[in-house]
């Protein structure tokens, strides 16, 4: 595991557009597994490449330990299986999370469709102890390529729509904090207590 | 992108720290809404809503718990119980929250916290009581009427089993009841800077329901408002808020012009303000207490109110003071309690309190009087008083206080409505029972120095 540094609001480097990938290289799987854990270990639920510095159109996404109730009808399937016994559960648990909270992995991610919307607090690993309520669409369908250059198609909605958005507009060299409505206020980090 | 806040995690955390960890519901509920300040306000209604129902139905909630789980509740781990807890009020009581949710938020929560070994059984214990909520059997109250009791209001047994004893089974259900009702809140006008005319007015005048208490003229109960502070008669000290039981403190202490009065227990103020009312300016209070934090709120509300006639001081009851010595005129003892009176507005006090915590609370009580008896002038009155109900904090303190200093119970007929009048009223004392009388359940004796 290796955890890159996280830049920081003001940076240069996050205001910057970034490019395309062309081909999987070992190092762009590198930097992918880095992302990952530094996603992690930073407890978030996305992270763009270029808050790591690197301008390339990488996002990784994972919302499933922290998704709300709203985007998780696959989620309410899944463990009304499995309900009666706890091995059961285990089994079952091993393939499910993988398609619905993620991780996701999207290289050169492209929005295809969105609806609806939602208003919410939102926060960003460049910019620790803060938040503020930002306006996303409910719903969100991207087009991107996994860690194979396959083509993939991720719906989303709720958290997960509101991550998607959140994390390719970094790569547009966008901060949620332009999108901010009313002002940004500190947080506790949760986290940090346990 | 980080993690949002999750809600059902903070009320978890909160119901650690009230049940497990000793806490008080209303201060981790305080502070917890004042770390998350910047939730939304409905997001807030749901942290307090579902901790304090939580609260108010956890004997029903753990009874109903055990129809569906093989682990006795008491033998859970401590957090996968108050997950358990949490939910399954939110799966009885609140509708707006869909089955589904709470279940898949709960079973997500087990394996956040490090239990994912015991995400199968959370899962069935809280899909099997989502689906047959309905179908459990409760305990019937022809056959085991104080367990019928226990689990319908969520009162412990041996509180139950005392209450039935003093009071008969008809007004301990009638006390069971109350504490889940909501009522208004009850507030004193405060004659010396409105009549209660103006009072009533200004109050209407900002939406607020105004209703007059049966027991004093210059009490009211105010409801439809969200916050107090926001309240105009409030912020002009035109109103304080305080139970229609504590203003009978005052009454029954029947103060004279000039009178010199201690008030040993005071804390957040009330009775002695209404007392400094009373003096119209005379004489003078000593509202004493003993965290420097009370004192100090003590001030904000003498300074609001305007009171030129009072000052709030720190100083610890159990700690006699020599220099008091039969200097008061009047003593209120309002002593520390189990509280057993206020239940339906602080729900935990229910599970923390026990016998035993009983025994320590009466020690305690017995040697603030023996201290503070020591204050009254010869002639002079002293007032003891408590929010709980039942005899071992009330009716045997006194007896107990009767046998060892020179006091004499005096009626108390002379300072309270006909309504309340009854034969201890006569002998100088009155216990007021919450859902039989129109108050919070409270004591107050009215006791005269004789030598």
């Amino acid at each position: 595991m290796a955890l890159r540094n996280i830049r920081i609001y003001g940076d240069e480097i996050l205001k910057k557009k970034c490019r395309p990938v062309q081909m999987m290289t070992p190092r762009t799987k590198l930097l992918i597994r880095d992302m990952l854990d530094t996603m992690y270990d930073a407890n978030g639920v996305g992270l763009a490449a270029p808050q790591v510095g690197i301008l390339k159109r990488i996002v990784v996404i994972d919302v499933s330990e922290a998704e709300d109730d709203s985007g998780s009808e696959g989620a309410a399937e899944n463990t009304a299986e499995n309900m009666d016994t706890a091995a059961n559960a285990d089994k079952k648990e091993s393939g499910a999370p993988a398609n619905q909270g993620g991780p996701y992995v999207l290289i050169n991610p492209e929005i295809l469709e969105t609806a609806g919307e939602q208003t919410g607090q939102e926060g960003c690993l460049s910019l620790p102890g803060q938040a503020g309520n930002v306006t996303r669409p409910e719903y969100v369908k991207v087009k991107a390529l996994d860690e194979n250059m396959n083509e993939i198609i991720v719906e989303g909605r709720g958290l997960l729509a509101r991550a998607i958005c959140h994390e390719c507009d970094h790569l547009e060299g966008i901060m949620y904090v332009e999108k901010v409505e009313g002002d940004l206020f500190d947080v506790t980090d949760e986290a940090e207590e346990e | 992108m980080t993690k949002p806040v999750n809600l059902r995690e903070i009320a978890l955390g909160m119901m650690m720290e009230i049940t497990e960890e000793e806490a008080y519901s209303h201060v981790v509920l305080r502070e917890t809404l004042e770390k998350y300040q910047y939730l939304e306000k409905r997001d807030r209604a749901f942290l307090t809503r579902v901790v304090e129902g939580t609260l108010e139905h956890m004997i029903q909630i753990d009874y109903i718990i055990e129809q569906f789980s093989n682990v006795p509740v008491y033998n859970m781990k401590p957090l996968i119980r108050n997950l358990l807890r949490l939910s399954v009020y939110q799966l009885k009581y609140m509708d707006s929250v869909p089955d589904s949710a709470v279940c898949n938020e709960a079973v997500k929560l087990a394996q956040k916290k490090g239990f994912y070994n015991l995400k199968g059984f959370v899962n069935g214990v809280l899909r099997n009581t989502a689906r047959r909520l309905s179908q459990v059997r409760y305990p019937d109250q022809e056959q085991e009427p104080l367990h019928y009791l226990s689990v319908k209001y969520s009162f412990p047994i041996w509180m139950l089993n005392k209450w039935a004893a003093q009071f008969g089974y008809e007004a301990t259900e009638k006390m069971c009841r109350d504490s889940h009702m909501t009522r208004g809140t009850t507030v004193r006008c405060n004659l010396a800077k409105a009549s209660k005319e103006e009072i009533v007015r200004d109050l209407m005048s900002q939406g607020i329901t105004v209703k007059q208490h049966p027991y004093l003229d210059y009490a009211l109960e105010i409801s439809d408002y969200n916050y107090i502070g926001a309240v105009s008669a409030f912020r002009k000290g035109w109103i304080q808020v305080q139970d229609v039981s504590s203003m009978l403190v005052a009454e029954i202490a029947a103060v004279n012009w000039g009178d010199y009065c201690i008030d040993v227990c005071a804390a957040p103020g009330g009775k002695s303000l209404h007392i400094a009312d009373k003096l119209m300016g005379s004489g003078y209070v000593e509202a004493r207490d003993i965290s420097e934090r009370k004192v100090q709120l003590m001030q904000e509300n003498i300074e609001r109110t305007g009171a030129i006639n009072i000052r709030a001081m720190r100083m610890d009851a159990t700690v006699p003071d020599e220099n008091s010595r039969g200097k008061a005129d009047i003593v209120l003892a309002d002593v520390p309690c189990s509280g057993l009176g206020v239940i339906r507005k602080k729900q935990d006090i229910k599970y923390k309190m026990s016998e035993k915590q009983q025994q320590d609370i009466i020690r305690l009580q017995r040697q603030i009087l023996y201290n503070v008896q020591d204050y009254v002038r010869p002639g002079g009155t002293l007032i003891y008083s408590t929010c709980t109900i039942g005899a071992d904090e009330n009716q045997y303190n006194l007896k107990w206080f009767l046998e060892n200093f020179p006091f004499r119970l005096e009626t108390i007929d002379p300072y309270i409505c006909d309504e309340l009048k009854s034969r201890t009223t006569a002998g100088g004392y009155i216990q007021l029972l919450p859902g039989v009388n129109q108050s919070d359940g409270f004591f107050i004796a009215r006791l005269r120095r004789t030598g």
